[in-house]
């Protein structure tokens, strides 16, 4: 009973090493999602108009805020939780194989890396996760850059030189306006228009708002980011530092193939030890010599 | 609630980018009629001096209030229509009231120097067959 028991555990090792290596030797290749039955969670975000109009600071919020709201974000946070929690059995597992010994103690070291292959698979699962959301994101920032080229490459010459003329007009008016007021209104015959009146009304009152607007520590927090950079300049950094995210997930699906492998190799270190250790081992039997048989024919 | 606070802050932060209002609608057509208005009663044959001079000092009023709307209206800024651009080719001629403000000449005698007719070239104007 004991033998038929040691045996099957030694198999049982056997085996579950050999599915641990062959999945070692695939993962930092092709890391796989695990295949539900259930929709793979997902985020779509749109590039609208009003994601290019935002602020430069509210843009990356905004898309975060969206994010954050989506199955997506959902899933990795679940994910999250689940490693954190199996890290924690994995902590205790360790724990308990240094006080154990014996049966219990090869009993905990199996528990002990087939809790580690579980924590692998919910590491795999995670990167697939981030990696299916900065892939989302770079294309977002990427739509972004597409639209505001278009806007921009969209001015024609014709439509250049219109709005220079403009530009020239208003600022020859704004030179000569307080002078021409001067000359207009200074006299009783033509005193200032109602226009006139409740314009500069307006016009102080703009003023004000534009002042509390500059002082507001919202505004102060977003200068104080650093030089302000234009929209086009700032998607582009935005767009290089989720490359540099998705670059470093890559590294750690390595690290996490390293670990895949080093837990096979424990395994197959586990199953040899209990083979050794097995006392009821039979050892196999050795050939009979035909030499032994040679009295039975001579006579 | 979260939603409500959300979309003002969105709705907020994008009137911030918003530098225009939408523009009275003919900004720059409104300013075409009244200084065509100006330029008739100027060359109306039937009026007295005092009746001109007059008419063309309210029609100026008005024009100075049509023409700065004009120039404050940011929502025409690149509007490439006939209109938009030919009113912007040549602010001498547009923006009547302020460019004789500015030269301290009276609207007639500006308008009349931007067509070439000044009181030099018409007396060494000489009439003759072709």
């Amino acid at each position: 009973m004991t033998t038929l028991k040691s045996n099957n555990s030694q198999w049982r090792l056997l085996g579950f090493a050999a599915v641990l290596l062959a999945t070692a030797a695939v993962m930092p290749v092709a890391p796989t999602y695990a295949a539900t039955g259930a929709e793979q969670p997902t985020w779509r975000p749109a590039v609208s108009e009003k994601l290019v109009k935002l602020p430069n600071t509210y843009l990356k919020k905004a898309l975060d805020r969206d994010f954050s709201d989506s199955p997506l974000a959902g899933a990795i946070r679940s994910m999250d939780s689940e490693i954190k929690l199996k890290m924690q059995t994995l902590a205790d597992l360790q724990s308990a194989t240094d006080q154990a010994e014996g049966e219990v103690l090869t009993e905990l070291r199996h528990q002990f890396l087939a809790q580690k292959q579980e924590y692998l698979d919910l590491m795999k699962n995670r990167q697939n996760l981030r990696t299916k959301h900065f892939k989302t994101r770079i294309k977002v920032y990427q739509r972004l850059l597409k639209k505001m080229s278009r806007e921009h490459s969209g001015q024609s010459s014709d439509k250049a030189k219109l709005v220079e003329r403009q530009t020239e007009a208003r600022t020859r008016f704004e030179q000569s306006a307080e002078a021409i007021d001067m000359k207009m209104f200074a006299s009783t015959i033509a005193p200032e228009s109602r226009y006139s009146k409740e314009y500069a009304k307006n016009l102080s009152a703009a003023n004000a708002l534009l002042q509390a607007i500059s002082s507001h520590p919202m505004s102060a927090q977003q200068s104080s980011a650093g030089p302000s950079v234009s929209k086009p300049d700032y998607v582009r950094e935005l767009l290089a530092s989720t490359e540099a995210e998705l670059s470093l997930i890559n590294q750690e699906g390595e690290i996490v193939g390293y670990m895949a492998k080093l837990v096979a190799l424990d395994a197959m270190a586990l199953a040899e030890q209990i083979a050794e250790n097995d006392p009821d081992l039979i050892e196999p039997d050795k050939p009979v010599g035909v030499s032994s048989a040679v009295d039975l024919f001579i006579h | 609630m979260k939603n409500n606070l959300s979309l003002l802050i969105m709705a907020g932060l994008i009137g911030l980018g918003a530098t225009a209002s939408p523009a009275a609608a003919g900004s720059v057509e409104n300013l075409e009629r009244e200084r065509a208005i100006m330029l008739e009663t100027m060359l109306k044959s039937d009026l007295t001096p005092q009746e001109r001079h007059e008419k063309v000092r309210v029609s100026k009023r008005r024009l100075i209030d049509l023409e700065r709307i004009v120039l404050r209206d940011k929502s025409i800024t690149g509007r490439n229509s006939p209109a938009v651009k030919r009113a912007f080719a040549n602010y001498d001629l547009t923006f009547l009231a302020h460019a004789s403000t500015e030269k301290n000449l009276l609207v007639t005698d500006h308008w009349l120097e931007q067509l070439g007719l000044t009181s030099q070239n018409i007396m060494a104007s000489a009439r003759r067959r072709r």
